[in-house]
């Protein structure tokens, strides 16, 4: 018997050991580490202080912290507003090109959103293909000047997030019941009727889903700004990075990420309760 | 007749960009945008170039075993979890779905102080122990949701006919779950590949990996070149999206 | 059951072939992973400064592979070294005031000369400089301005005088402004009459509100990729190092560099070998390659800088030395003032208020 219990044990160990020493203890040391100060000479000293903590009230990391939120909220609007219909119409399609379509939806879901926010900045460019498109047309007659612009970060973020929000959608919204929806029209309800209060609320583990999987992202992007938005400082992403190699300031960038995850929790906790009722699951 | 329109309209935003880096990819222009005529010039110059090749040579190698790592012990804490009652159990699980909410930022930096007081130093080793510990969660999830499909009436008989746990592992779990493995497999490989923020933190100027490289270069500018670098990125994803759909729809 | 159809054994078989796949991988790689890294050399330079086939070659002549690196700004190279004691790093490029502040923190290995031989070639005007007066961490080796680049097919140059016209409210969302702290904290301190140098947090503190004046202005911070950027006309007018401006008059002819009259940027870049270099021997070997007077000529060609290697320099053809951006005479260099370390606290402050700025922007 002791040489069974010895596969237990043996990968029970391996998994937590692992696991303990480089996930547990460096979310832990970053925990720590944003109660410390810090000065010229070392990265962190053994001095506790609560001050990377209150200097994000102030003035301009709150700044920066609205303006992520804004951008995280709008990219996540957009991205509902965009995707919802696409999902929807994805699954309620008969068509025998809709394996195709899938595998389609989610080849940009795997490339490298590194790859694909420089294939915006080619087309955005002053003498990219928009403006060539544009001006060839006579649209316009002055090059846009969309790049390095909180238009074009947007538009970045919602470019890699969209298959984000589509996806989920579409796995819930197909596995609506018909017999729901026939039953509300036998019932004598319009089709918008039925839309708004059928079919939403059974959405809603879906659009739950897919707000999480694009809200949190669209706050701790760095290089997607750093690409299109020309290096401004514009999200707590950009921030910590900053606080890390820039200013070497270790404490003060613990306490921003520290922030930055409490910031999730709130969401994460909602998606749990609303959309995975009774399910064990991890996520996804 | 709108939901086609809606449709193609999204997938051509979808695929605009991409199909626009992988065409100018071919352009015989250095700068313009305007087409110039077909070329495999800047493919050629990207063969040639020897520090890229390197720098290739090493993501796939950091790729390759931060996968099979990241699947072998994601498969154990999946078969774990699944099979056992064990003290660790709700604390494991709770790591596993922490790890795969937190951005990859925080996991980033996290790392960075582990490293740097343990006194590793930045290189192969810190990206290898990197990439298997983002890519454990995402494998172990794709093996949990297969797990559930493995009838445990099968287990209990081996069981009951005396096999060792670590038999039934052997032959008759990882059998069954193999689809899952290999798209775990797949999927970590993908992820570490083109992983830019937690190598940004972790990685040393020893051993330079492929999408730092690539990050650089985008920030240096649109050049043809790496439109060339970005269309094979591509296509290499391309081809194992495809197989992992294949690997996963198997036996369904 | 779905097993019961396949021949005994194949399952197995696909399992140790995994396993053996995996193991072999690891074996194979392992070698090259814990490769000492002998015969190579890692270099951390300015973007733009030695272009691709000159590190080719060297490496061809020398049977030595390079891992070469970019920064833009000196706060990050700075950065790098400090999270990283053993960085690794065996050639750095600290502009000259860095390397003051470098010494001090000990940092900098000391550069035996008679590894060395090309430096004799090395400017004696630049040599001995304030900030390493027997040159014992550091070799000059560029030097430049820093000055304004405007694109004529928008806006007229003439009508561009100085670091004040920044702030003109028809430059909204057009300026591209360097990344570097001590250059825009310079241009603000210029144009309000103060010296680069300033120490006094009061003042500091006064330029760091003048350019928040600017915020509006500006259209992005450069990425490194300052001549590619003017040349495709993502930005038409803003800040831009000498060489960099060179390189992009080559490319686009409506580019013009101007030398702003409250005074240009003035600053030398020198090499540097950090404390615990672990390709000593090579590092000299890189320096000394670079030195030689008819690779820093290709050097100087390719990125347009001024080299503090005389015979380079002496060695150019006319069109080249007469060039006003990489030559300038004195009369352009009225009021140019160099970027001088000022002291840890300082530093600070600058970088505090550099922070906010960013983060305003």
């Amino acid at each position: 018997m002791n040489q069974n219990k010895l596969f237990k044990y043996a990968s029970i160990s391996v998994v937590s050991v692992w696991l303990g020493l480089f996930a547990l203890v460096p979310i832990v040391l970053v925990f720590i580490c944003s109660f410390l100060n810090h000065n010229d000479q070392s990265f962190f000293i053994w001095d506790f202080t609560f001050k990377n903590y209150t200097q994000l009230f102030n003035g301009i990391y709150l700044k920066i912290l609205l303006r992520s939120l804004e951008l995280a909220v709008s990219c996540t609007l957009l991205c509902l507003l965009i995707g919802y219909p696409a999902a929807f119409m994805l699954a309620r399609l008969r068509s025998r090109y809709k394996p195709l379509l899938m595998l389609l939806l989610m080849i940009p879901f795997w490339t490298s959103s590194l790859i694909r926010s420089y294939a915006i900045l080619a087309l955005l460019k002053t003498k990219g293909l928009l403006n060539l498109f544009l001006l060839s047309l006579g649209i316009i007659h002055q090059p846009l000047e969309i790049l390095y612009t909180n238009s074009a970060v947007l538009i970045g973020c919602v470019y890699n997030l969209l298959p984000f929000m589509v996806l989920p959608l579409y796995a819930n919204i197909e596995k609506l019941d018909n017999n729901l929806l026939d039953a509300a029209q036998d019932l004598g309800a319009g089709r918008f009727k039925t839309f708004k209060d059928v079919i939403i609320p059974l959405t809603i583990p879906g659009i739950m889903a897919g707000t999480l999987l694009v809200f949190l992202p669209s706050i701790t992007l760095f290089y997607i700004p750093t690409i299109l938005g020309g290096a401004k400082s514009l999200l707590l992403g950009n921030l910590i990075e900053n606080q890390f190699m820039m200013m070497q300031n270790w404490p003060g960038g613990s306490a921003t990420s520290m922030a930055l995850t409490a910031l999730m929790i709130p969401l994460i906790w909602m998606y749990q309760h609303f959309a995975t009722k009774g399910q064990q699951q991890v996520l996804l | 007749m709108t939901r086609k329109l809606y449709l193609s309209l999204l997938y051509i935003f979808l695929y605009l960009p991409i199909l626009v880096v992988v065409c100018f990819s071919f352009n015989n222009a250095s700068h313009s945008l305007l087409w110039h005529g077909f070329t495999w010039h800047w493919y050629g110059e990207l063969f040639n170039d020897s520090d890229l090749a390197i720098v290739a040579s090493h993501s796939l190698m950091i790729a390759t075993l931060a996968a099979s790592t990241a699947t072998l012990i994601g498969t154990l804490a999946a078969v774990s979890l699944a099979s056992y009652q064990f003290r660790l159990k709700k604390s494991l699980n709770q790591l596993l779905f922490s790890l795969i909410i937190i951005p990859d930022l925080v996991l980033g930096i996290s790392l960075l102080l582990i490293f740097r007081l343990l006194e590793i130093p930045s290189g192969f080793w810190t990206l290898l122990i990197a990439h298997v510990t983002f890519c454990i969660p995402f494998a172990a999830v794709t093996i949990i949701g297969r797990m559930n499909l493995i009838n445990k009436n099968l287990i209990e008989a081996a069981r009951d006919l005396g096999a060792l746990d670590f038999t039934i592992f052997y032959r008759i779990i990882v059998p069954l779950l193999w689809p899952a493995i290999v798209a775990s497999w797949l999927l970590s490989f993908t992820l570490s590949l083109d992983d830019v923020v937690i190598s940004y933190f972790v990685s040393g100027p020893n051993f330079e990996i492929l999408p730092l490289a690539i990050f650089s270069m985008v920030k240096l500018g649109v050049k043809p070149e790496v439109n060339a670098l970005c269309s094979i990125m591509l296509l290499v994803t391309l081809v194992i999206v495809i197989f992992a759909q294949r690997a996963l729809s198997k036996k369904q | 059951m779905t097993l019961s159809h396949k021949p005994k054994g194949y399952l197995l078989k696909r399992i140790k072939l995994a396993i053996f796949v995996f193991v072999a991988l690891l074996f194979v790689s392992s070698p090259i992973a814990l490769l000492p890294i002998s015969g190579s050399l890692n270099v951390y330079n300015w973007a733009d400064y030695i272009p691709k086939h000159i590190i080719h070659k060297f490496e061809r002549e020398t049977g030595i592979r390079v891992n070469y690196a970019e920064y833009d700004n000196n706060e990050t190279m700075y950065a790098k070294l400090r999270t990283n004691p053993q960085n690794g790093y065996d050639v750095v490029v600290p502009s000259s005031y860095f390397i003051e502040r470098m010494t001090q923190q000990d940092m900098l290995h000391t550069i035996d000369f008679s590894k060395i031989p090309n430096s004799q070639h090395l400017n004696p005007l630049l040599m001995h400089g304030g900030y390493d007066p027997k040159n014992q961490h550091s070799l000059p080796i560029v030097f430049g301005t820093t000055g304004i680049m405007v694109n004529d097919l928008y806006y007229d140059p003439r009508k561009i005088t100085g670091w004040s016209d920044f702030w003109k409210p028809e430059f909204k969302n057009e300026l591209m402004i360097l990344n570097d702290v001590r250059e825009v904290f310079a241009v603000s301190l210029r144009s309000l009459g103060m010296s680069v140098n300033a120490r006094d947090p009061e003042e500091i503190r006064k330029a760091y509100l003048h350019l928040k004046e600017l915020v509006p202005n500006i259209k992005l911070f450069d990425p490194g990729a300052g001549v590619s950027i003017y040349t495709d006309e993502d930005a038409w007018i803003g800040m831009i190092y000498s060489g960099a401006a060179y390189s992009a008059m080559q490319e686009n002819a409506h580019l013009h560099y101007i030398y702003p009259k409250e005074g240009a940027g003035l600053w030398v870049d020198c090499y540097a070998i950090p404390k615990n270099a672990p390709h000593l021997e090579n590092a000299y070997k890189f320096i000394n390659y670079m030195l030689r007077p008819d690779i820093n000529v290709e050097i100087i060609k390719a990125s347009g800088y001024s080299s503090a290697n005389l015979k380079a320099m002496q060695s150019l053809p006319p069109e080249l030395r007469d060039n006003k951006v990489l030559n300038p005479d004195q009369s352009l260099l009225q009021g140019a003032e160099s970027i001088q370390d000022v002291g840890g606290k300082a530093k600070g402050t600058y970088e505090h208020y550099w922070q906010l700025f960013k983060i305003s922007s």
